[in-house]
């Protein structure tokens, strides 16, 4: 898959010094930035990736480009704008961690959710980052990063006046995408209503909303940021209200939530050393505000 | 076999020693079978899960996907060579009007993705209605069965036209000798046996629109496919699942490849296993001949 680095021309990153780092693709070594890394970076380049697994101390500061799978489009974590070029906050935080505080190359690679786990265990690629929600099924396939943003399971209905409690939604048919936490939250409730609900599960979260604006569905179940993107953009579809599981929270949304989920950083299981570097660089970009402007572009205002 | 080997030593080298060529084909098949048959042995043995292969909570799931592709596979099939039929009559039409309109319907249909035209139909047309106006509730299916309609139409449309192009010209014209009309002779005369012509392709295409109801899981039809990836993706473990998914598409092709061949049989009173059969072979041909020498 194409990747775009060029597209994150913000000011962040110039305040971490990584400049070099999206002034061209290939252009940025580890020199770019100061700080942990270039200091090990000595060691032979090259197929750095087998040894982070077996050599902790060489980790893995090679400039070697991390590759990293994505379940594309889902807005507004990763999906492509109008020119094609891949936006999103997974996308910033990539470019913030991999770039950013670790001075390496990264690329974004295109593959369906549903398979994203097996992929990642058969090599396809490095990492995961994929707005993925930390459930104790995946950590027994993959380890997780320290949660780098917290998640609600929603449900969207049309502002039609037909749906307007959770327990409305007993006997109909909702929309999910195959193999999220939000097919996991519908079977729940479907157990809840004792079979009596419907789950239609499509590819790609899209072709749940669509199904929504379609009449094929009178509900989706997803995580709250993706579809409060969507209502934003359809005047006739609204969260259901009421309240939810998360209402006691701070910063919770003030609408229905089902479930309360963190998303995290995937790994194979054999690649600890480089998961303790991302997390140091997670907490990094948390500590700098870098985080928090990433945050603001993509949720408030 | 003195005669080979003096055919050999002529000309032609060891491929003229035709039971060398057979003991090698024979080995490498043999081969073949011995690695496939091993390969599938250790995996059925290491990586599938036979608790999970027998459990009834899955083979229910299985089974309620299977029947559902059964059912619309038995409609689409009947629908697309119906309508076929008539496509491939449009394409042979001397009007001009019927003929270029079935050949643009052939060139759209079979020219552009059988996965766009679902997307077209599923997506694209309950758009046209104002949101959450569209009529159809559960457009799933009919869009399955319209798709797969419209697409395999257009290639038993073709598989019609081969048929009747390859009836000999002077069957239509002995039978319009006799008085018969066009469309009279076409219908008693030459679709009899266009349709026997035509039988091997359009049995070929219907077993592929069997393979292509695997299509339907991106339109969310919960069919064999879909099924196969909720399992795998709850339990991770794509080889228990995938075995499911060999045995029923193949419960189905195999099924419908005997139909096929039934048919094949029925409508084969035109070969040389009997006295009629080697008339009817010859005569046309002869009659052919020599009416035009």
């Amino acid at each position: 898959m194409p990747t775009d680095r060029r597209v994150n021309r913000r000011q962040y990153l110039s305040t971490l010094g990584a400049g070099g780092a999206i002034a061209l693709a290939g252009c940025s070594g580890g020199g770019s930035d100061g700080g942990e890394s270039s200091a090990e970076s000595g060691d032979e380049g090259g197929s750095a990736e087998e040894e982070s697994a077996s050599a902790e101390a060489e980790s893995t500061t090679a400039p070697e480009t991390v590759t990293i799978g994505s379940d594309i489009p889902y807005a507004p974590f990763e999906y492509r704008n109008e020119a094609g070029e891949l936006v999103g906050f997974d996308v910033d935080i990539a470019e913030a961690v991999f770039a950013g505080e670790l001075g390496l190359e990264y690329e974004f690679q295109e593959t369906a959710f549903d398979g994203i786990i097996a992929s990642l265990n058969n090599a396809n690629f490095r990492i995961i980052m994929s707005a993925m929600t930390i459930n104790e099924t995946r950590a027994e396939e993959v380890d997780f990063s320290d949660p780098y943003f917290t998640a609600y399971q929603t449900v969207l209905v049309l502002d039609n006046g037909e749906i307007t409690e959770r327990a409305d939604l007993r006997g109909v048919d909702v929309g999910v995408q195959r193999g999220t936490t939000g097919e996991a939250a519908a079977e729940d409730l479907q157990a809840e209503f004792d079979g009596e609900l419907g789950i239609e599960s499509y590819d790609q979260i899209t072709g749940a909303f669509d199904a929504l604006l379609n009449n094929q569905v009178s509900a989706v179940i997803n995580d709250n940021t993706v579809s409060a993107a969507f209502a934003a953009e359809n005047d006739g579809v609204v969260f259901l209200e009421g309240d939810g599981v998360a209402a006691d929270r701070e910063n919770a949304p003030d609408y229905l939530t089902l479930t309360i989920e963190e998303y995290g950083i995937a790994f194979r299981q054999d690649d600890d050393a480089f998961r303790e570097e991302v997390n140091g660089a997670l907490a990094a970009i948390r500590e700098d505000g870098t985080y928090d402007e990433i945050y603001g572009e993509y949720f408030e205002g | 076999m003195a005669t080979h080997t003096d055919s050999e030593t002529q000309s032609g080298g060891v491929l003229m020693r035709d039971r060398l060529v057979r003991r090698v084909g024979e080995f490498a098949a043999g081969g073949f079978v011995l690695a496939i048959g091993g390969l599938l042995v250790w995996i059925l043995t290491t990586q599938v899960n036979g608790r999970l292969l027998a459990s009834p909570l899955i083979a229910g799931r299985f089974f309620e996907a299977f029947l559902l592709v059964v059912r619309i596979v038995v409609i689409s099939s009947v629908l697309s060579v119906t309508a076929g039929v008539f496509v491939g009559l449009g394409r042979i039409s001397t009007s001009p009007i019927t003929g270029r309109i079935a050949t643009g319907y052939i060139e759209f249909f079979r020219g552009t993705p059988l996965l766009f035209q679902l997307f077209v139909i599923y997506f694209g047309v309950p758009r046209l209605w104002a949101t959450g106006e569209f009529p159809f509730q559960d457009w799933a299916v009919p869009a399955a069965i319209i798709g797969l309609t419209l697409n395999h139409a257009a290639y038993v449309g073709e598989a019609i036209r081969g048929g009747i192009d390859a009836v000999p010209d002077g069957q239509m014209e002995a039978a319009r000798s006799l008085g018969m009309s066009r469309v009279m002779a076409l219908r008693t005369v030459v679709m009899p046996q266009a349709w026997r012509n035509a039988l091997a392709a359009i049995g070929n295409d219907q077993i592929i629109l069997v393979k292509d109801t695997s299509l339907l899981t991106v339109i969310a039809v919960p069919e064999i496919m879909s099924v196969f990836r909720n399992i795998n993706s709850n339990q991770l473990d794509p080889w228990t699942p995938l075995v499911w998914v060999c045995v029923l598409y193949l419960a189905i092709t195999m099924s419908m490849s005997q139909v096929v061949d039934g048919l094949e049989r029925r409508s084969d009173w035109g070969s040389d296993g009997g006295m009629f059969g080697r008339l009817s072979r010859f005569s046309p041909g002869s009659t052919d001949d020599g009416g035009e020498s």
